[in-house]
């Protein structure tokens, strides 16, 4: 019994030494490590836009993002020789659509946003995140975004006297995007645009519907290529146009980029076969056919400021 | 069997007693870094507030764990580019510190004031563990000890890249403020 007894103190003091020994910081280590966290994946891509269309991100909770954008003349025209090169491959064509945006996100989940659209057009949007991509806690393999946008046209037109509610147009996008590893991430975008009103015709059509894939590789921190491709589904071809005469669409918009984060400024070059400066325009009313060498240049450039004090002063 | 009983019992108070007795612990460390060259300017700094910490009274053993990505900034934007791009923390998910706390001794907790201590050991940022030493100031209020350490590190001694665009806008060293309460009872 003794016996048992010496045993058992020696034991429980040897215990108690190992607990007064044990490494303070490893303790921290396990507690924090068994904690149940939610990793959300973030930087999926670098800007709130991947090249035309927009991307799952949002600017953050607090700030705001002034975007400017450009759009120039097609770097060759057919037939125009010399001229193409003295007008800097459509730089200097004295063409060019510009696209000026403000974003604000009142929380983690919505962003509302205003924009001038280059010929007297305007657009106002917002962009709610449904779901995440993350793990951990929940394990959620996509991140999904819903995007909804109104356009107004107050140019003058070809008929000045339409009912302003015949000049708005919209667009909804679902945004489904999943960064697949590091560097490479993909999104799909399916979008359904209306038109209140369009010229009458017999395959003129008030709903088009558009499937877009885009995506970015990054080169390094600092840069990444990225790549758009978008399908118009219906309503391109044979059309009316408001003098009754025959218009024909390219449904396909191609674009490839360059991204360039240089620390407080993104800038986006890219190549793309639009030269229209909004989402309705790019995915509905495309005139520009990349077989025939028909594309331009143009760059995005957005800077984010923090409005809300997240850091307070010390 | 009346001894033995007394015997385990007693054994019991001591192992719980050295257990839990001296070992203080908080969940809410606050650490806050302003690298901005203009100490006015507070767009790079951040704060977190959910660094843990803990402290062994009789041996003076500190130990502090951030992790990273509970770093808040004013600009969403920089936040994403210090996971990302500067500190990697999906790879290195914490900053730790571990060490002792020199000067200090249990007597200071049982009494309000202001100690000045300093502490040394060892702090592993960005997956780079460097030797530390700074002065600490503790403040017994009551039932609340605060530790308050203001110290400076250099970027680049934890291999941290910052592109050249920016460097001119901060300074070669960065000031931290690291502010630990502990709860006593």
């Amino acid at each position: 019994m003794k016996k048992l007894l010496l045993f058992l103190f020696v034991a429980c003091s040897f215990f108690i030494r190992a607990r007064a020994q044990d490494d303070l910081l490893g303790d921290l280590v396990k507690d924090d490590a068994a904690k149940v966290k939610q990793n959300f994946t973030i930087a999926t891509f670098k800007s709130t836009r991947i090249i035309n269309l927009e991307s799952i991100e949002m600017t953050g909770k607090g700030n705001l993002e002034f975007m400017i954008s450009h759009r120039f003349g097609s770097i060759w025209k057919e037939g125009k020789g010399w001229t193409n090169v003295s007008q800097l491959f459509g730089l200097n064509a004295g063409a060019a659509n510009t696209y000026m945006s403000f974003d604000y996100s009142f929380t983690d989940y919505l962003n509302l946003g205003f924009a001038a659209t280059g010929n007297a057009k305007y657009e106002t949007w917002a962009k709610i995140r449904l779901l995440r991509q993350q793990t951990g806690l929940k394990n959620i393999p996509v991140s999904l975004t819903w995007f909804s946008l109104t356009n107004f046209d107050g140019s003058d037109g070809p008929s000045p006297n339409d009912f302003a509610w015949n000049r708005f147009s919209f667009l909804h996008q679902i945004l489904i995007a999943r960064k697949i590893s590091d560097k490479f991430s993909l999104q799909l975008t399916p979008s359904f645009i209306h038109y209140n009103i369009v010229p009458y015709g017999y395959n003129n059509t008030n709903n088009i519907f558009s499937l877009a894939i885009g995506g970015r590789y990054k080169l390094t921190n600092k840069t990444a290529i990225s790549f758009e491709y978008a399908r118009q589904l219906n309503g391109y071809k044979d059309l009316l146009d408001e003098s009754a005469s025959a218009v024909n669409y390219v449904p396909d918009l191609f674009s490839l980029g360059y991204d360039w984060d240089t620390g407080g400024h993104i800038f986006q070059f890219f190549f793309t076969s639009s030269s229209s400066a909004t989402n309705i325009g790019q995915l509905s009313a495309n005139t520009n056919d990349i077989r025939l060498g028909n594309f331009s240049l143009g760059f995005n450039l957005n800077r984010s400021y923090g409005i809300k004090r997240v850091v307070k002063s010390h | 069997m009346k001894k033995m009983k007394l015997l385990f019992t007693v054994l019991l108070i001591v192992m719980t007693s050295a257990i839990n007795a001296q070992t203080y612990k908080t969940r809410d460390a606050q650490i806050f870094f302003n690298p901005n060259k203009d100490q006015s300017h507070k767009d790079y700094a951040a704060e977190s507030k959910e660094g843990t910490a803990v402290l062994k009274v009789e041996t003076n053993d500190v130990a502090l764990l951030v992790p990273m990505k509970t770093f808040h900034f004013n600009n969403a934007l920089l936040e994403e580019h210090f996971n990302e791009n500067y500190l990697h923390t999906d790879k290195f998910p914490n900053a730790t510190f571990k060490g002792k706390l020199i000067g200090f001794s249990k007597d200071q907790l049982t009494k309000d004031g202001v100690y000045t201590l300093s502490s040394e050991g060892q702090v592993t940022l960005h997956g780079v563990t460097k030797n530390f030493k700074a002065p600490v100031k503790l403040e017994v209020k009551g039932k609340t000890a605060t530790f308050n350490c203001s110290f400076k590190i250099k970027a680049e001694e934890y291999s941290i890249d910052i592109p050249a665009i920016v460097k001119p806008k901060l300074s070669d060293e960065t000031p931290i403020e690291a502010n630990i309460k502990f709860q006593l009872n």
